[in-house]
């Protein structure tokens, strides 16, 4: 067996963090696809998906919220890379680092917000229009992603900051 | 007024430090809000907000039309583009620059995005030109120039957000594109014509296609043509024969579409790993332009607890500045951000400061939005950030900035010609969007 380093964890992260992109490509294609059933069932059969409007919506929030912890991790956020000449190496990964550690602790605010929509969403009842799926459930997905992007945001400024810049990861 | 100008003296600062755009706008605007109102109340209308913007039904155009330029790619498009305009332009002078433009412009219209068409048609044009011994300078920026068609002419990702922020149809938007679109292609085949004027060595000419083989390029992209024909025709509802009738949304025709693209690329031997790499890719960018969206949200609500939109209502009114002066100075701010900003988060930062000002001042919504697409696809070739050129940077390698920045002026000097031209003739613009209802 392989001694156990921070290396092998990493790769494993990033292996790992295929899995909600994996998620989030499946809801994509299943959006898709019903879509296109849906005009075509409507348009040729007169006979709509009816529900095809809150599904939409919640494909749109697994979709983003799957794939943002792992765009955080990887630093993929749009950025603007101007002044980068002026740093030198040193400032440079302290600068990555306090940007990434500074993004994810103000996220935490939010998020602590988005579960107490979550909690008030289930206390209601809150349901979608045809298919009377909880409203809860969503926003507890939101909720959670959103913890686990601050999370991921402190530990690459924590990466960059005593290891090495893991962009590459 | 002074809070929301410190507010984006902020932003700029924290862009500028590389923090994420969406994180610079979110977090300003959140702090903002706070210090207007409460602390409760900004962090509530953060909350709300980044639940109700990704589960937005409008929005879903934008992974639609992303997936479906993406499909159209995998199944070989670029390439037959670029023959069908080379059979066409091959010959002449620069013909190759010229058929880089055209085809971009059609590679446009099946993406809805300026640095994907870049990114796509330099691995297909740049090697073409290198091969009839093009000068670097200008086959790089003809690619440059010509990949910001991808958000003018539809379907476009930046007009169909400029609608959802400002209640403008997008079907009207879209529209609205193609008049200026078409100049923008002819103004650039000029700028190739120029380049080539002054010095002839920089693009030589091609062989000559002979008429069938024309014919036979323009029957490789007939699959592309009809689905572009069922998108659109479906979205202005002219597909109606009976008993079907082919009318969508704009969401449903981005799902038409991109369901039409999935079946063309498997037909044409798109593997399953491509169809993995498409999706995986349209989900990255799409919560990629839902940050930027929801901190440009949370900011533009600073903005106008703020009061900056009425300020700037009173400042115009108090000073008696003409309507047209009004229009040149947000056209000089845009020019000016544009050397910093990436195009999206600049037309989310400004269009609510904007929009309300240029509407009271009986300006047309729909005109609006496209002149600010214009502006904005000539920040992506404008130094030092000009994004575009960057693109191309990453995909060629061995090109120096400089000698495509260089290249690209005869093609930027022809975007401005074009921005005052739609800026002073709305008609230009609005011309096709009045047959639509």
């Amino acid at each position: 067996m392989r001694p156990f380093t921070l290396n092998s964890l990493l790769k494993f992260v990033s292996r790992l963090s295929e899995l909600p992109l994996l998620l989030a490509s499946a809801v994509l294609f299943l959006m898709m696809a019903m879509t296109f059933a849906d005009v075509i069932l409507r348009s040729a059969f007169d006979t709509p998906i009816e529900a095809a409007t809150e599904l939409v919506r919640i494909a749109m929030a697994i979709i983003v919220f799957s794939a943002l912890p792992v765009i955080s991790g990887r630093g993929e956020h749009i950025s603007v890379d101007l002044l980068d000449s002026f740093f030198n190496s040193f400032w440079d990964r302290l600068r990555n680092a306090v940007v990434a550690i500074g993004c994810g602790l103000m996220l935490l605010w939010p998020a602590q917000r988005i579960v107490v929509l979550a909690e008030r969403a289930a206390s209601y009842g809150d349901v979608t229009e045809y298919l009377g799926i909880p409203q809860t459930y969503v926003a507890w997905m939101i909720a959670i992603s959103t913890f686990v992007t601050a999370l991921v945001l402190i530990c690459r400024g924590l990466l960059i900051l005593f290891w090495r810049n893991p962009s590459s990861d | 007024m002074t809070e929301a100008l410190i507010g984006f003296a902020a932003v700029l600062g924290l862009v500028l430090l590389r923090m994420p755009i969406a994180f610079a706008m979110g977090l300003v605007g959140m702090l903002g809000y706070a210090h207007l109102n409460s602390s409760r109340g900004a962090i509530s209308m953060v909350g709300r907000l980044i639940i109700d913007t990704s589960q937005n039904y409008g929005l879903s155009v934008v992974p639609l039309f992303i997936l479906m330029g993406l499909f159209v790619n995998k199944g070989g498009l670029s390439r037959e583009l670029y023959s069908l305009s080379f059979a066409f332009l091959g010959h002449l002078r620069g013909g190759l620059a010229m058929a880089t433009i055209a085809a971009c412009a059609g590679f446009s219209a099946i993406c809805g995005s300026s640095l994907a068409t870049a990114a796509t048609m330099s691995k297909v044009a740049m090697p073409q030109m290198r091969k009839y011994k093009y000068h670097d300078g200008l086959s790089s920026a003809s690619i440059a120039a010509g990949g910001t068609l991808g958000i003018l002419i539809p379907p476009s990702v930046i007009l169909v957000i400029y609608g959802l922020l400002t209640e403008t149809s997008i079907g009207k938007l879209f529209i609205a594109g193609v008049v200026p679109g078409v100049i923008g292609v002819l103004f650039y085949l000029l700028a190739v014509r120029w380049t080539v004027g002054r010095n002839p060595a920089a693009g030589p000419p091609g062989e000559r296609t002979s008429w069938s083989g024309r014919a036979r390029a323009i029957k490789d992209v007939w699959a592309v043509l009809i689905l572009f024909g069922l998108v659109f025709g479906g979205m202005y509802g002219v597909l109606n024969f009976w008993p079907i009738n082919l009318t969508f949304s704009p969401t449903e025709a981005a799902g038409m579409g991109a369901a039409g693209a999935f079946i063309i690329a498997i037909a044409r031997g798109m593997r399953f790993k491509d169809t993995l790499d498409a999706l995986k890719e349209t989900t990255r960018t799409t919560a990629n332009l839902f940050s930027v969206l929801i901190g440009a949200w949370i900011f533009s609500n600073f903005v106008n607890l703020a009061g900056l939109p009425e300020a700037l209502r009173a400042l115009v009114t108090a000073n008696d500045v003409s309507p047209a002066t009004v229009i040149m100075s947000i056209l000089l701010v845009y020019i000016i951000l544009g050397c910093v900003f990436e195009s999206l988060s600049m037309m989310l930062l400004t269009v609510p400061i904007f929009f309300p000002l240029v509407t009271s001042l009986g300006y047309d919504p729909v005109w609006f939005g496209i002149v600010v697409v214009v502006v904005t696809e000539i920040s992506l070739i404008t130094p030092p950030v000009g994004l575009n050129v960057f693109v191309l940077k990453g995909v060629l390698g061995d090109v120096p900035t400089g000698t495509i920045f260089r290249g690209v002026t005869p093609f930027w000097i022809a975007d401005l010609f074009r921005l005052a031209l739609l800026a002073a003739v709305p008609a230009i613009t609005l011309w096709l969007p009045q047959w639509v209802s």
